[in-house]
C-alpha cells in the first residue's frame, strides 16, 4: 500500500526532475542533476521561499489561535450551538476553487462587497485594489487562507477540548485557579496533543494549497506572490521556462522543505516536552 | 510512541505532498489498441456547443469508419498540461486541437497536410491561414478556426461625451477616452487588460498599429524603437493620462476589461466576436464596433488561428485522415465555426458564411488581418514571456524599455536552443 502511494509517485518524480524534456514534454534524455542547478539559478526563487514562508507560517498561526476561540465557544452549550458547528463546516466543504472565486469577488476594485462596505462606513477613502495592489495581495490570500483553514482546525481542537475530563478542572477551582490560569495551566497543556496535530497538518495543508494563491493570484504578472506550489506550476506550464523536469525538480525539493519544517517541528516540541 | 507518531507524520507527509506535486499530471489515456479507436483531443470553447458538435461528428465517423473515438474536450486552462502529461507518458493523442503547432512539428511528432489531408481539403484553407500552420515551409498546423479582434465602443458614453464616433488615429484615441474619463461616476476611457491572460493579443494590436512587429528581418525585434514607443504610450495611458482602469497589468481580459465593458462603465475596449455574443444576450450596453485605431496609416488586428494536429502513431494514418477529412467537410466545419460564433478558415466557409451581416465588421477586418508568429516554435516560450511579464512595465514606476530588452534577450535565447 505505502509503496503504491509513496512509493511510486516518488519515484516518478524524483526521474522526471533528472530528465529534460521540450517544451511539448517530449522527454529528450538525462541531465543529471542540472534542474537542480538551474532551479537555483532562477532569480524568482528567492522571492517565492520569502513568499511561502510568509503564506504558511501566518496562516497557520492565525488558524490555531483563532481556532482556539472558536472551539471554545462550540465547547459551552448554548442555543443554537448544534447549528453554527454545521455552519462552520460549510467553508471546509465547499470546493476550494469556488471559495477562491467568490473571494476574488468580495475583493474586486470595481464591483467588490469589502470596498463597497469600507468606503460607505468611511474607514477607507478611497476604494483599494486588493488583489492588485503588491502591499494587500498576500494579506489578502492569507484572510482566504485562515478562513478555509478554521473548521478543520477548530474540530480538532474541539476534539481535544472534549477529551479533557471535568475533573481537572474541578481541581483547579478547588486549588482557587481564576479562569484563565485553568486555561492556561490546564486546558492548554492538555490540548498539547491536539495543537501538535492541527499544526502539522495545517503546515503540509496550507504549503500544498494551490487553488487560493493561483486563484487570487491569477491576475498578477511575474512571480511576486507566488509560493513554491503555484511557482511549480509556472515553471511547468505557464512561464517561458515551460519545462517539466525544471518543475519536478521544484517538486523533490518542495517535499524535501516540508519534510524537514515537520521535522524540526516535531523535534523543537519533544526537545521542550523533555525539557519541562 | 513518540518515535512512532513521528515516523507515521513523516509517511502521511510525504504521501500528502508526492500526491500534490502529481495529482495535476497524472490523467491516463485510454489503453485501447492502435487502429481500434483513435483519442481526440478538442479544446472546449464553449459549453454549449464544442461537446455536441464533436460527440456528432465522432457517431458519424465511428459508423463510416469502423473506428472509434475516444472524445476529450478539455477546458483552456488545463488542456497545455494535460497534453503534456500524455506526451511525456508517450501516449500522445491521435488527434489535437490546440493554439499552437510548431513546437510538436519541431519535435517531429506530427504528419504534414500531404499525409493525412485529401488535395481538396488542403486547397480549400485560406492562404494566410495556411501558411500560419507551416512549420519550414511544410503544413502541419491545420488551421481549425479563426477570429479576428475589433474595437468595441460604447455609443452611449461617445454620446454623453460629445464624441461623433470612434477614433481614427491615436491621438483622437486619447482624446476620447480623456473625455469619457472627465464624465466621472466611475466612467473609464479605455479597458487595457495587460494581465497574464491575453496580453499577447492586446500588446500586438498596439504594437502593429504603430508600426512595430514581433521579428524584423533578422530574426527577433521585441525591443526596436517603435515598441518601445509603443509600450511607453500605453504606461502613459495609465499613469501620466489616467484614462484606463485602475492597474492594467493586471487586469485580465475576461474577468476584467470584458466585464467592466458589459457592465457599461468603460468608453472602449479590443474585443471579438464571443464578446458581440455576449453584450447582444444582456442587452445592457449599447455598442459599435469599429476598425483599430492607428499611429501608422492603416488600421492593423490581430487575426487568431487554432490547429488541428495529426499525430504519427503506427498504424493510425488512414484512421486520422479519415477523421480530418470528415471535419472539413463543408457543412460540418461551418455548422461549428458558425455555432461557436468564430471565423471561418476555408475559402468554402468563408462564402458561406459572408451572407451573415453580424459577422461583417469581423470578415471586412480579416484580409487586414495580421497573425502572431506561430510557426516558430520560439513563440511559444515568447507568449508565455509576454503574458508574464509586459503587464510590469505599464505599473507606476514601470520600465517599458528595461522590460521589452529583457523580452527580446528571452526571445533570442529561445530561438537560439532547447
Amino acid at each position: 500500500m505505502i509503496a503504491a502511494v509513496v512509493g511510486y509517485p516518488a519515484a516518478a518524480l524524483v526521474r522526471a526532475s533528472l530528465g529534460r524534456y521540450s517544451i511539448t514534454g517530449l522527454y529528450q534524455g538525462s541531465v543529471g542533476a542540472g534542474n537542480y542547478a538551474r532551479l537555483l539559478e532562477q532569480e524568482a526563487l528567492p522571492t517565492v521561499l520569502a513568499n511561502t514562508v510568509v503564506w504558511v507560517t501566518t496562516v497557520v498561526v492565525v488558524a490555531i489561535v483563532v481556532s482556539l476561540g472558536t472551539a471554545q465557544l462550540l465547547n459551552e452549550r448554548f442555543p443554537g450551538q448544534r447549528l453554527v458547528r454545521w455552519a462552520l463546516i460549510v467553508p471546509w466543504a465547499a470546493s476550494l476553487v469556488m471559495t477562491a472565486k467568490l473571494f476574488v469577488w468580495i475583493y474586486d476594485y470595481y464591483f467588490g462587497i469589502l470596498n463597497h462596505a469600507l468606503t460607505t462606513l468611511h474607514i477607507i477613502a478611497e476604494p483599494v485594489d486588493w488583489l492588485g495592489n503588491d502591499a494587500t495581495v498576500m494579506g489578502a490570500m492569507i484572510v482566504v487562507g485562515v478562513f478555509v483553514s478554521l473548521p478543520f482546525t477548530t474540530y480538532v481542537v474541539l476534539a481535544g477540548l472534549a477529551a479533557i475530563p471535568g475533573e481537572v478542572y474541578e481541581a483547579a477551582r478547588v486549588d482557587g485557579a481564576s479562569a484563565w490560569r485553568a486555561y492556561r495551566s490546564v486546558t492548554l497543556p492538555l490540548l498539547r496533543p491536539a495543537l501538535l496535530v492541527a499544526t502539522v497538518l495545517n503546515v503540509i495543508y496550507v504549503f500544498n494549497s494551490f487553488p487560493i494563491v493561483w486563484t487570487l493570484n491569477d491576475r498578477n504578472p511575474g512571480f511576486a506572490h507566488d509560493t513554491m506550489i503555484t511557482y511549480m506550476y509556472k515553471i511547468a506550464f505557464k512561464s517561458s521556462l515551460r519545462d517539466v523536469g525544471l518543475a519536478a525538480a521544484l517538486g523533490v525539493v518542495n517535499v524535501l522543505v516540508i519534510l524537514l519544517a515537520v521535522a524540526f517541528y516535531l523535534r523543537t516540541v519533544s526537545w521542550r516536552e523533555a525539557e519541562a | 510512541m513518540a518515535r512512532g507518531l513521528l515516523t507515521l507524520v513523516v509517511l502521511y507527509t510525504v504521501a500528502i505532498v508526492l500526491l500534490g506535486a502529481c495529482d495535476r499530471g497524472s490523467e491516463r489515456t485510454g489503453g485501447a489498441g492502435a487502429g481500434k479507436s483513435i483519442t481526440v483531443v478538442i479544446a472546449e470553447y464553449s459549453k454549449d456547443h464544442t461537446k455536441p458538435f464533436w460527440q456528432g461528428l465522432s457517431e458519424q465517423y465511428a459508423k463510416q469508419a469502423g473506428v472509434k473515438v475516444d472524445l476529450r474536450i478539455i477546458d483552456w486552462n488545463s488542456i497545455d498540461q494535460q497534453v503534456s502529461t500524455m506526451i511525456q507518458n508517450n501516449q500522445p493523442p491521435d488527434v489535437l486541437n490546440l493554439n499552437s503547432f510548431s513546437s510538436y512539428a519541431k519535435d517531429r511528432l506530427l504528419y504534414s497536410a500531404d499525409e493525412v489531408l485529401s488535395p481538396k481539403t488542403k486547397d480549400d484553407f485560406i492562404e494566410a491561414f495556411a501558411r500560419g500552420g507551416e512549420y519550414q515551409g511544410t503544413l502541419y498546423g491545420f488551421p481549425i478556426l479563426s477570429s479576428a479582434r475589433a474595437f468595441f465602443y460604447n455609443k452611449d458614453l461617445f454620446a454623453k461625451a460629445g464624441l461623433a464616433g470612434p477614433p481614427k488615429t491615436w491621438d483622437e484615441f486619447v482624446q476620447a477616452a480623456r473625455k469619457i474619463q472627465g464624465l466621472g461616476g466611475g466612467a473609464i476611457g479605455y479597458a487595457l487588460p495587460l494581465g497574464p491572460e491575453e496580453a499577447q493579443a492586446e500588446w500586438a494590436i498596439w504594437m502593429w498599429n504603430n508600426g512595430g512587429d514581433w521579428k524584423s528581418t533578422d530574426g527577433w525585434a521585441i525591443n526596436s524603437d517603435k515598441n518601445v514607443q509603443t509600450l511607453r504610450f500605453l504606461a502613459d495611458l495609465a499613469n501620466r493620462h489616467k484614462i484606463t482602469q485602475v492597474n492594467p497589468g493586471k487586469t485580465n481580459r475576461t474577468d476584467g476589461a470584458f466585464q467592466l465593458f458589459k457592465d457599461g462603465k468603460v468608453g472602449m475596449v479590443m474585443g471579438f466576436s464571443p464578446l458581440a455574443a455576449q453584450l447582444d444576450a444582456e442587452k445592457k450596453v449599447n455598442y459599435g464596433v469599429a476598425e483599430m485605431p492607428t499611429a501608422a496609416g492603416r488600421a492593423v488586428t490581430l487575426g487568431v488561428e487554432d490547429y488541428l494536429m495529426a499525430f504519427k502513431k503506427s498504424g493510425n494514418q488512414e484512421a486520422v485522415k479519415q477523421f480530418l477529412d470528415l471535419y472539413y467537410q463543408p457543412e460540418n466545419i461551418t455548422r461549428w465555426i458558425t455555432a461557436e460564433g468564430f471565423l471561418p478558415v476555408t475559402k468554402s466557409g468563408l462564402q458561406q458564411m459572408s451572407a451573415n451581416t453580424k459577422l461583417k465588421p469581423y470578415l471586412d477586418a480579416l484580409p487586414n488581418a495580421r497573425l502572431v508568429p506561430t510557426t516558430d516554435p520560439a513563440w511559444d516560450r515568447v507568449k508565455l514571456d509576454v503574458q508574464q511579464n509586459i503587464g510590469l512595465a505599464v505599473q507606476p514606476g514601470g520600465n517599458p524599455k528595461q522590460v521589452l530588452d529583457r523580452l527580446q534577450k528571452n526571445a533570442v535565447a529561445a530561438a537560439g536552443g532547447r
